[in-house]
């Protein structure tokens, strides 16, 4: 049995849940995007900086980002766990998942400063 | 990302993406790209409906998959239209 202690929460049930709110906010976010630039298409310079000038579009893309991150990481760990195994990979399998798992979490975190930095840095 | 970051950063940096956004091979990843994300939406709404408890027996449930693959394609045509 694998020991849940490399999962996003130590407890199945909230990653279940991370995973479906996170779902929602992520869908939310991509139908508002592609709706937006659907809805303008000669879009300009000048529209697109005013769009991600306004606060509630800064918050609502960064708490995307957090979403990204969170279901990113449940899902990733569900593969990793699933198929980064010893029955997989033999005796290296622990190494090789731990680096592999390593690289979403660093993934994901430069991810979400990076996107801190584009967003107020405008 | 980075196409964020440049497309924000400076006008410049704007016209540019939306130069490279014209290469067809760009077009052509892009549309995959989106192509994924819709197909990944339509099966993870497909996925919450069904934790509500709707749709979970087993002729509903191949309906509901079929009409998740219909609907994808339908829409990666529509978006290869829009790219194009």
């Amino acid at each position: 049995m694998v020991t849940s202690v490399t999962n996003f929460s130590r407890s199945g049930l909230y990653d279940w849940m991370a995973q479906r709110v996170s779902a929602v906010v992520l869908a939310a976010y991509t139908l508002f995007l592609l709706g937006y630039v659907l809805a303008n298409p000669n879009m300009d310079y000048a529209q697109w900086d005013a769009l991600f000038a306004q606060s509630w579009m800064r918050i609502f893309s960064l708490l995307t980002l957090v979403a990204l991150g969170a279901h990113a990481w449940v899902g990733m760990w569900t593969i990793t766990t699933d198929y980064l195994t010893p029955m997989t990979l033999g005796k290296w399998a622990g190494g090789v998942r731990f680096l592999a798992q390593s690289f979403c979490g660093v993934l994901m975190f430069v991810l979400f400063v990076w996107g801190i930095q584009i967003l107020w840095g405008i | 990302m980075y196409g964020l970051d440049k497309s924000l950063t400076s006008e410049q940096g704007f016209a540019e993406v939306k130069q490279f956004m014209t290469n067809p091979l760009v077009k052509f990843v892009v549309w995959g790209l989106i192509s994924a994300l819709l197909y990944h939406l339509v099966a993870g709404i497909r996925h919450l409906i069904m934790d509500l408890g709707i749709g979970g027996e087993l002729d509903a449930a191949k309906l509901g998959a079929k009409a998740v693959l219909v609907l994808s394609a339908v829409l990666t045509l529509i978006v290869g239209v829009w790219i194009w």
